[in-house]
């Protein structure tokens, strides 16, 4: 992608995606938790398929396109599951092999009609994509769902892409959400929205469900976790970006002792400081997104780069939201102001995909066996 | 006259030991289980029951004086009794009629104040706020704007209050309004109280960041009270409400709080399985000396009140070592939840269910309110530390 073309998607996606304190607020406790008009204006513009090849009629631009996208909708904390569907999801769709369901699910998936969510997480949760809570028996040529998964973006979902265990391995299973047996129990974070917890009751699958056989289930998994994680990071650039502007716009106006605070040389420190982890994790974000896109990045890199960012910014956003609160004092911690949606944001984000100490320990992980 | 209130025995002839007991045995046979440890304030019709039978046994007011219808603790059971109270996981009285008025009425109050006031306080009839902060006096309240016009035999006060602590539940509120205007800020500065049904004032619950309502906008518009609800001298006010009594300023610094933060932190570490590894229990450690060495500090500013002595401007650090503890921990604790860290209400972990964010939406405010951690490093840098200012 050339530099222009990023700069003209970041200039229309920051023109898209502005806050809008009293939707994000409508959107808490509520379902479904997203505007499906809104994820049909972004599918409109292309956003749904900058990761699905023009072989499949996407857009082919890439992760570099995808950050520019999850930054721009962190910074204006929109609802919208851009990359638990459009990444995640997606991903594990298209590099699946089932040819079929590729061509039955993916236009539809870029045209912004179908919403999925990807159901590969047990109950304790964790990074390691071979753990999964389902099982997959074999009976008359079909496949039986017992389990549970756990922390599903999106529990509004049309349908989800399970990871379940077959007596020869791994599998991914396109299942609808009306299916017989599918239970989906809502979980609610900290700002407002919910994950899903699944529970598979003898659910009926399939070799005509079958996203992924065994061969590639692993490969595909590890791939669109790294690819969402990466995307994650660039949605929580976009909120601590976004809370430490606030900040700083407060710290310039507020008045306590005849001074503006910001005078104030420990709050300038401080705010220096901050500043210096959100550069962190921008220059990260780069790092890792350059090397996924890197045709010669091996799945150990990939996963090196995600952790890398994922940790970083994790981190970052976590204490420049915490310490944005300290410096607002006692207006920060009203829900009138704006601050707190940042902060709940950054939580709910922050743990989702891996948290910081999950992602430093797999960084440690992937450098020590190298 | 004891304000109607009679103490079954004098509680300071008890030994500590005996007393401990005694008090202990009360809060765990008949403080109710569901009570105990919430994770946010609870309302009058959550615990009213509670505090009307503390007013019933005459244990409402543990610090008053006898002769004003306390308990009359001496220092050190007073700190037993608080001590018993935070261990129990019983939430403080939050009336700031206990807390506030009847002590400064007890000490600046003129005899017929004390006779209209101090018995339905102890009866737990009337319920008190607190009207201090406002939107551009937080840190800075002595620049409070709110005013108080003396016309005849009354004031009339104009101007507008925030963050009071369940104002909802209050039936009267207590204000610092600027009575001179000419005057140096803390010079002009009244204290008054308030019947909060009086014309003109209306409260409005303010939401937090964590879904709660504990705390309110307090507009006062025009509301008048009698002069003889002043309370001390006309503009002597600052003064008035500085005189916060010695284990009032120590009670934000008790470790209780984050002792409690602790056990949620091994909980959640159990569930996790990560009791076992060697990297999260370096980083338990250093909390629990954190903790141990709040409570060994704690301590020692104790035994200052427990002889009744003065405390001095040291007695701020205990205030920041314990709420940023109590971060720490709760930050230590979302991180150890892993996938569940930005879970809201019980989230089930394992065989348990667990508030994970609980503890982290109380310790973030904790360095806010009662004087900012900036304040108080301001002091210590200033009057402890000797530094320039």
């Amino acid at each position: 992608m050339s530099d222009d073309t990023l700069r003209m998607l970041r200039d229309s996606a920051a023109d898209f995606a502005k806050l809008d304190p009293v939707r994000v607020r409508r959107f808490r406790n509520a379902h479904p938790g997203f505007d499906r008009s809104v994820w049909q204006q972004m599918a409109d513009m292309g956003w749904l398929g900058v990761l699905i090849p023009e072989a499949h009629q996407g857009m082919g631009l890439g992760i570099g396109a995808a950050v520019i996208i999850a930054e721009q909708l962190g910074r204006a904390l929109y609802p919208e599951p851009y990359c638990a569907s459009a990444m995640l999801a997606t991903l594990s769709l298209l590099h699946g092999d089932s040819e079929e369901l590729k061509q039955r699910y993916l236009p539809q998936l870029n045209a912004g009609k179908l919403v999925a969510g990807l159901a590969w997480q047990g109950e304790g949760g964790g990074l390691d994509v071979a753990q999964c809570g389902v099982l997959a028996r074999e009976h008359d040529g079909k496949f039986v769902l017992e389990g549970k998964s756990r922390f599903v973006e999106i529990p509004d979902a049309d349908a989800f892409i399970v990871s379940a265990r077959t007596a020869h391995g791994l599998e991914l299973h396109w299942i609808a959400r009306d299916a017989a047996g599918l239970a989906c129990t809502p979980e609610p974070r900290a700002d407002g929205s919910a994950s899903a917890l699944l529970s598979f009751d003898r659910v009926i699958a399939s070799a005509a469900t079958r996203v992924a056989s065994a061969s590639c289930a692993l490969p595909a998994l590890k791939l669109a976790v790294d690819y969402a994680v990466v995307g994650a990071s660039a949605e929580l650039l976009g909120i601590m970006d976004s809370a430490l502007a606030l900040t700083l716009d407060y710290l310039r106006t507020r008045v306590q002792f005849g001074k503006a605070i910001g005078s104030f040389q420990a709050l300038q420190h401080r705010a220096v400081d901050l500043y210096i982890q959100k550069e962190l994790s921008r220059a990260a974000l780069e790092s890792a997104s350059a090397t996924l896109a890197d045709p010669s990045c091996t799945t150990e890199q990939r996963a090196a780069a995600a952790s890398s960012v994922k940790a970083r910014a994790s981190q970052a956003a976590l204490a420049i939201c915490n310490e944005a609160l300290q410096m607002h004092g006692a207006i920060g911690f009203t829900d009138e102001y704006d601050l707190g949606l940042y902060l709940n944001r950054a939580l709910v984000v922050s743990a989702w995909l891996g948290n910081a100490s999950a992602h430093r320990r797999r960084y440690s992980s992937i450098l020590e066996a190298a | 006259m004891s304000y109607g209130v009679t103490q079954e025995q004098e509680w300071n002839a008890l030994s500590d030991e005996e007393f401990r007991a005694l008090v202990r045995t009360e809060f765990e046979t008949h403080h109710p289980r569901h009570l105990r440890f919430p994770p946010r304030r609870l309302r009058w019709a959550e615990n009213g029951d509670w505090y009307l039978r503390m007013a019933a046994k005459g244990w409402i007011a543990p610090s008053w004086p006898r002769e004003f219808g306390g308990m009359g603790l001496s220092p050190s059971k007073m700190l037993i009794f608080l001590e018993e109270q935070e261990r129990c996981g019983i939430a403080r009285f939050q009336d700031h009629g206990i807390l506030m008025v009847g002590p400064v009425l007890i000490r600046f109050g003129t005899e017929a104040q004390r006779r209209r006031y101090l018995p339905p306080i102890l009866a737990c009839e009337e319920i008190w706020c607190q009207g201090y902060s406002e939107p551009n006096a937080g840190s800075d309240l002595a620049s409070l704007r709110t005013e108080a016009a003396q016309e005849g035999d009354e004031f009339v006060i104009d101007g507008q209050k925030t963050w009071t602590t369940l104002a909802q539940d209050a039936t009267h509120m207590f204000v610092l309004a600027r009575s001179d205007k000419n005057a140096k800020k803390q010079e002009g500065i009244s204290f008054l109280l308030l019947d909060i049904k009086a014309p003109g004032i209306s409260v409005r619950p303010i939401r937090d960041i964590a879904g709660h309502e504990e705390f309110c906008e307090v507009f006062l518009d025009h509301v008048r009270t009698p002069a003889s609800n002043l309370v001390g001298e006309l503009n002597r006010g600052w003064t008035v409400a500085k005189s916060l009594l010695g284990f009032e300023r120590i009670h934000i610094g008790s470790p209780k709080l984050p002792e409690y933060g602790l056990q949620v932190l091994r909980s959640v570490a159990r569930q996790q399985g990560m009791l076992d590894d060697p990297v999260f229990r370096e980083r338990l450690a250093r909390l629990q000396l954190d903790v141990a060495h709040l409570g060994d500090i704690y301590g020692h500013f104790a035994a200052i009140v427990g002889r009744g002595e003065q405390l001095g401007p040291e007695v701020s650090l205990l205030k920041i070592w314990a709420t940023e503890t109590f971060q720490r921990i709760a930050d230590l604790i979302i991180e150890t939840a892993g996938d569940c860290g930005g879970h809201a209400g019980d989230v089930r972990m394992g065989d348990q269910s667990i508030d994970i964010l609980a503890p982290f939406y109380k310790a973030r405010p904790s360095t806010i309110y009662g004087g900012s951690n900036e304040i108080q490093r301001n002091i210590l840098a200033r009057q402890v530390l000797n530094l320039p200012g």
